[in-house]
């Protein structure tokens, strides 16, 4: 499953940052059509939801969507054939 | 039985299942009256901690789709005025009882007045329209309370029943009726918006609890009944349809009597003073006095007066500084003359005839 | 079902403004809620006037979106009414403890069967920036320029005292701990009490050098205590810093309660 921020909802204010344990977050750099600057992705793979939810089959972690004051993360599945990266990490 | 107690009897009858209420004179014996006889009835009583929570807690639990009521009197009134505007907004069908007794402020707690009868149509801010009863006799306090749920289910608006404290301590006899027509709300239909209305400006009622998802807010409201405070035109569709709602209908509501419609001195009388006109009517019938007692006071019923083709002064005996005289004289060229008396004791016939001679 | 269902998705995005602790705290109540299986159909929102109380407005369920301060005696009727509605209320600091102060009380007192979720954020964030009975002292408002002088409402300590079946308090960056315990609260007869301690920085943040959203979530995470480890500490002698406040739940009993469904 991969991580998406809602850009009609997310307000930018980067709580989602502040509270991932993984740090998949990181600061945005251009404003979008509403003016707003949403965090971008850093290695999203790294998120347990991402990797793990289909396995154990409910929401692992679930900070950054809990925090968000605006509901504006889900997490969707894959197109057909897109590519995923996992990274194994000890 | 006294008075009081017949009006938490026609509650009852009229289907009463809810009452929140806060302990003040005049209007105690209501409270405990149904202190007494809900539970067997299997309804709720709560003595809440004070008027504004007890008419809080009264449209809270008419949300859930039953009909509550409240009793207090002029102190306790004031404060509910503000949950009283709210109930008028949401369009949430209550029975606000007012034992008047004498004020302002703590006044008389023992002795009668009329003094709120302005208040009750204009107590709250801003633009609204209400109901108001006002009942003469034991019957009457039991007849009008089960009219005002009547009222207050079909039009889904707060309606209130102004006693005073002589009709509300004093006991008559009166004849309980073996069974009450008992008007349910109109149902709101599934799918529909829940504040739209149709000609009668009353919408369908979304009871909590059966899935509607209804957003109800005192904030200004447009048909779903989403906030919509920064709209102006759905601000102004709203409020005209609440005052509408209830002026439009003021004929069909309408509720009053009129003895002697030939006459050429009318006394226009609505509550404790209606007991002494009819002792003056009765003293001199062949005076040809007429006799207009208003058991509906607002929305007022300005047509009662057209009963009257001949009249040439409407008298207005009221316990209280003249307030629906005011009224009344909005309404129409003929002169009135208020015969107002504050202090608490009624007025006696004789005062009355001095105020017929008066206006010859 | 997930919490996401509950939402009013065709009024979103909220009013709320840019990183209100608001719209966690709401997430994590439809959280609680979905995870007991309750119905939305069974179940009521009331809330009374401030940026707390907009919250049942995005949510899908029956609500009653009350006066100032009048939502707890708005809920004790609907409860009493028909008790197999489920009824939850969401509050803010001003609301509950400044004007709505007596019903608070008393509600407390009946053990009412209802979950209070009470946002308080120090401040009447939707009027401006007022002081209120929670803002802390020294701190700028725009009724206290100079500083509050007044004391600070402890709301927790307050319900415990009147009676209260279940009280705990979390802040709005304990997102875990916090559904945790409305959930407790949902779960237990009577009445129970939800403090969050949740951020505004445009209101109050702005005017007392926590500018940015992240610094009040810091500053939250920095100085909360929990309960026990605040008990211990203090049994054994060792000082606490002043400008640290508990977290926890700080009773759960089993008085009884009004408006119970049989």
């Amino acid at each position: 499953m991969k991580l998406v921020i809602d850009s009609d909802r997310c307000k930018g204010c980067n709580l989602c940052m502040l509270v991932c344990p993984y740090r998949i977050f990181k600061e945005g750099k251009e404003q979008n059509e509403r003016g707003i600057i949403l965090p971008e992705l850093d290695r999203p793979e790294r998120c347990p939801n991402c990797r793990l939810q289909k396995l154990y089959g409910r929401t692992l972690c679930g900070l950054c969507q809990m925090i968000c004051p605006d509901q504006a993360i889900r997490w969707e599945n894959e197109k057909e054939n897109e590519p995923q990266k996992v990274v194994i990490e000890f | 039985m006294q008075g009081n107690t017949a009006c938490a009897e026609g509650a009852l009858a009229a289907g009463c299942r809810f009452f929140a209420g806060y302990p003040i004179t005049p209007s105690t014996e209501v409270a405990e009256h149904m202190a007494l006889k809900l539970p067997k009835a299997k309804g709720v009583f709560v003595q809440m901690e004070d008027e504004i929570a007890s008419i809080a807690a009264v449209v809270g639990a008419a949300w859930t789709g039953a009909r509550a009521m409240t009793a207090t009197s002029g102190p306790g009134f004031s404060l509910m005025m503000e949950n009283i505007g709210y109930a008028a907004m949401t369009e949430t069908p209550c029975v606000i009882v007012n034992i008047q007794r004498g004020g302002p402020s703590t006044g008389q707690p023992t002795l009668a007045a009329q003094g709120d009868m302005l208040q009750c149509r204009f107590g709250s801010h801003g633009d609204y329209s209400i109901i108001a009863l006002s009942p003469a006799s034991v019957q009457e306090m039991f007849e009008l309370t089960v009219k005002a749920f009547q009222l207050s289910e079909k039009y889904r608006v707060p309606v209130f029943l102004m006693g005073d404290e002589i009709i509300g301590h004093m006991r008559e006899r009166l004849t309980i009726p073996d069974s009450v027509e008992v008007i349910p709300r109109k149902k709101l239909e599934t799918g529909s918006l829940p504040f739209k209305a149709g000609d009668d400006d009353i919408p369908g009622f979304p009871t909590f609890g059966e899935g509607y998802g209804v957003h109800v807010t005192g904030l200004t409201h447009d048909e779903r009944g989403y906030p919509a405070a920064t709209n102006p035109p759905a601000h102004e569709r709203l409020v005209t349809r609440l005052v509408r709602k209830v002026e439009s209908a003021r004929k069909e509501m309408a509720d009053y009597r009129v003895t002697n419609p030939d006459a050429e001195q009318v006394f226009i009388s609505y509550g404790a003073p209606t007991r002494t006109v009819h002792q003056v009517l009765h003293d001199r019938p062949k005076d040809g006095i007429g006799h207009l007692q208003l058991r509906v006071v607002w929305p007022f019923p300005e047509f009662s007066l057209a009963e009257f083709p001949d009249a040439k002064a409407f008298l207005v005996p009221e316990m209280n500084l003249g307030q629906i005289s005011r009224e009344i004289e909005r309404h129409t060229d003929v002169p009135v003359l208020p015969v107002p008396k504050i202090g608490g004791d009624l007025h006696t016939p004789a005062e009355l005839g001095k105020a017929l001679e008066g206006s010859r | 079902m997930s919490f996401r269902d509950w939402y009013r998705v065709d009024r979103l995005p909220t009013i709320y403004c840019v990183g209100c602790g608001n719209g966690t705290v709401i997430n994590c109540t439809l959280h609680a809620v979905d995870s007991l299986g309750w119905k939305w159909e069974d179940t009521v929102f009331v809330s009374g006037i401030g940026c707390s109380s907009r919250a049942p407005g995005y949510i899908k369920t029956d609500s009653l979106h009350t006066t100032h301060g009048r939502p707890l005696a708005f809920a004790t009727g609907i409860k009493l009414a028909k008790p197999g509605l489920h009824v939850v209320v969401f509050t803010g600091d001003g609301d509950l403890a400044a004007i709505g102060g007596n019903h608070f009380i008393h509600a407390c007192r009946r053990n009412v069967d209802m979950t209070v979720i009470c946002m308080n954020n120090w401040i009447y964030g939707m009027t401006g920036g007022q002081g209120s009975p929670t803002t802390p002292r020294g701190a700028l408002t725009t009724t206290t320029p100079y500083g509050s002088g007044e004391g600070v409402f402890d709301l927790a300590a307050l319900a415990v005292a009147a009676g209260a079946n279940h009280v705990a308090r979390w802040t709005s960056y304990h997102v875990k701990e916090l559904t945790r315990a409305i959930q407790t609260g949902l779960e237990t007869p009577g009445f129970s009490l939800v403090e969050v301690l949740t951020q505004c920085p445009t209101a109050y943040g702005r005017r007392n050098k926590l500018r940015e959203v992240s610094d009040t979530v810091e500053y939250l995470k920095d100085h909360a205590i929990l309960l026990q480890k605040y008990n211990r500490l203090t049994a054994e002698g060792k000082p606490v810093p002043e400008d640290m406040f508990t977290v926890g739940e700080f009773v759960r009993r089993n008085r009884p309660a009004m408006g119970v469904p049989p």
